[in-house]
């Protein structure tokens, strides 16, 4: 079947919740109050910006407790894989569920600061109707673009599928469309995903 | 003037693709900015860059600045410093009128009828709000840290900053729990292509040691910034007494005073005091413009230290990053978001820690090339004047769809 791929790309503008937490108790009201965009900000915002560094944890929550000495909590939360949800309504609902085992009102320094973001995706001038015009679609596409195709398109898409490896079975290249599917971004920076995304279609 | 093609190597032809599908999005939205001055600051410095950049991606980009009498600047310097150190002072209300009157004036030579979308940088020209058309959206850029301001002056602005569409603060412990607007976060960023930042050769840096008899072989300790307390320059002497214990080594404290800085000319004083007649200790008093010299100090530099006790962003600490150098910095304000403690660089409370940290680096070369390589590309991705461009692109995408 000959789908052509047009390649999209996302951008993302942070807005501040007015919403802190300085406290683990304060973390754990705050964590029902905000906006579902706001988890997805805070769980990939370091795979998203921080992609040319590994920092200690890839989510900045589990950060921000790892740097405040809460280092069960830290660990428990950094092992949240967010790529394997399709509704961030029950990533929430695990998180809650962590944070319920633990409570202090000990004041935290540093507050935690909640953002959220909006959504903007576009098009890019990139198409692809066969496998070497994929194979230069990836090659040419920003991190951005990476980002929308592999992870937030199964989000919106409610499906345990990303929009490459869809296409890639449509084609008939099931093989190099399970690679890419079974790919670890989360312990990864968005730069080695791309990297690794070419070396399973070049295979 | 730069074209945007030139930052090409550093973005990468994915990203300069990227800035011209938004900016073709907007191409038909006009833009101007608002501030106080057009030299001389952070603030002149970045739209100097950023709006030759704006109009190379088809969006008419205009720069306007406000213009005022030496009351109107007094007070506007004053309220500055309530809302962002929130200094004891109060203010009167002949200050409020010459600042309305001040605006007044403004009102007819500041044309914004003919713009879409209106950038107003700073508190000092907030008050051109009552120019807003309906089919306008008005952003107010703040530069400074409002967190704790002084309530009475929060007062006076709030009048204003209501009426504006949206806020856009460097870092969201940068605002005031009160606002009532949308609030954005955009970092603020570095241009590589800045005399500050562009690449040198060794013979020029050299030489630049030279003038001033510092001595290439050794290691180099560096501070860049004001003579100013907060910086805690006598804290990185301290740190640095420590550090030569072991390690044969020089320290350069750079930085530069104007006639009218009483306490930045005070500050320099104390520390050619304190540090004596230290023959490897360099106390430089440079003028604001000697971008090069900076450029050439930072790139010959073993390590650098920010080790302030209060800071805004601090974006000198990415300027030094970006040239892959390892810096200590101070645990505080925007500091902390540009340094990842132990990865990119590190974060220090006491000069105790500075020290310790600088000897771990000066131990150890290839910890020192490692911190610097992320150092530069951390800086590459988050704080390069592109991804601000990107941030205003997609803002003013944003704001006009809303």
């Amino acid at each position: 079947m000959n789908i052509i791929f047009e390649f999209k790309t996302e951008f993302w503008t942070p807005t501040y919740t007015q919403i802190s937490a300085n406290t683990i108790n304060d973390f754990k009201n705050a964590i029902k109050l905000i906006p579902l965009n706001s988890l997805l900000y805070h769980f990939y915002i370091n795979i998203f910006n921080y992609n040319l560094v590994s920092s200690i944890y890839t989510n900045d929550i589990a950060y921000w407790f790892y740097k405040n000495s809460y280092y069960s909590i830290a660990e428990e939360i950094a092992s949240i894989d967010p790529t394997e949800y399709l509704d961030l309504e029950n990533l929430r609902q695990d998180l809650i569920n962590i944070l319920s085992k633990y409570s202090d009102d000990k004041i935290i320094q540093n507050s935690f600061y909640f953002l959220t973001i909006k959504r903007n995706i576009f098009f890019t001038n990139l198409k692809a109707n066969t496998l070497e015009e994929f194979v230069n679609g990836i090659r040419n596409s920003s991190i951005n673009s990476i980002f929308y195709h592999l992870i937030m398109s199964k989000l919106d898409n409610k499906k345990p599928i990303n929009d490459y490896s869809e296409w890639l079975s449509i084609q008939g290249y099931s093989q190099k469309a399970e690679l890419i599917n079974k790919i670890d971004i989360y312990a990864l920076n968005l730069v080695q995903v791309k990297k690794l995304i070419l070396e399973a279609l070049t295979k | 003037m730069t074209e945007l093609i030139e930052y090409e190597d550093l973005i990468g032809k994915e990203g300069l693709e990227e800035l011209k599908i938004i900016a073709q999005k907007i191409k038909d939205k006009k833009v101007l900015h608002v501030n106080s001055t057009n030299k001389g600051g952070g603030v002149a410095e970045i739209l100097s860059r950023l709006i030759p950049l704006m109009n190379s991606l088809d969006i008419k980009t205009d720069w306007k600045v406000i213009k005022g009498n030496y009351e109107f600047f007094k007070f506007t310097k004053k309220l500055h410093n309530l809302l962002h150190l929130n200094t004891h002072e109060d203010i009167e209300s002949d200050e409020i009128k010459i600042y309305l009157k001040t605006i007044y004036e403004n009102i007819n030579d500041i044309n914004t009828e003919d713009y879409d979308i209106i950038f107003i940088h700073d508190p000092q020209v907030l008050g051109l709000i009552i120019k807003k058309q309906k089919k306008q959206k008005w952003i107010w850029r703040c530069h400074i840290d409002t967190s704790t301001p002084n309530i009475k002056a929060w007062n006076v602005i709030e009048l204003f900053i209501n009426s504006y569409d949206a806020a856009v603060f460097h870092m969201p412990e940068f605002v005031y729990k009160g606002i009532k607007i949308p609030t954005y976060v955009i970092p603020p960023s570095i241009d590589p292509l800045h005399p500050k930042n562009i690449p040198l050769n060794q013979e020029f840096i050299i030489k630049t040691l030279n003038r001033f008899s510092i001595d290439p072989e050794k290691p180099i300790l560096l501070q860049v910034s004001r003579f100013d307390r907060l910086k805690d320059p006598i804290g990185v002497y301290n740190a640095y007494k420590l550090i030569k214990n072991k390690y044969d080594c020089q320290l350069v404290l750079l930085g530069s005073f104007a006639s009218d800085d009483p306490e930045g000319e005070e500050v320099y004083k104390e520390i050619i005091n304190q540090t004596g007649d230290d023959k490897n200790v360099f106390i430089l008093n440079l003028p604001p413009d000697s971008h090069l010299e900076v450029n050439a100090f930072q790139r010959a530099a073993t390590i650098v230290f920010q080790k302030s006790i209060k800071e805004g962003f601090g974006l000198v600490v990415a300027e030094a990053m970006f040239k892959q150098k390892p810096v200590i910095g101070g645990n505080t304000g925007g500091i902390k978001k540009q340094i990842i403690d132990g990865i990119n660089g590190y974060l220090v409370d006491t000069y105790q820690g500075a020290a310790f940290r600088a000897r771990q680096l000066l131990a150890d070369k290839s910890l020192r090339e490692k911190m610097g390589q992320n150092a530069f590309n951390f800086v590459k991705h988050n704080f390069l004047i592109t991804r601000h461009l990107k941030d205003y692109l997609i803002l003013i995408y944003e704001l006009v769809n809303s």
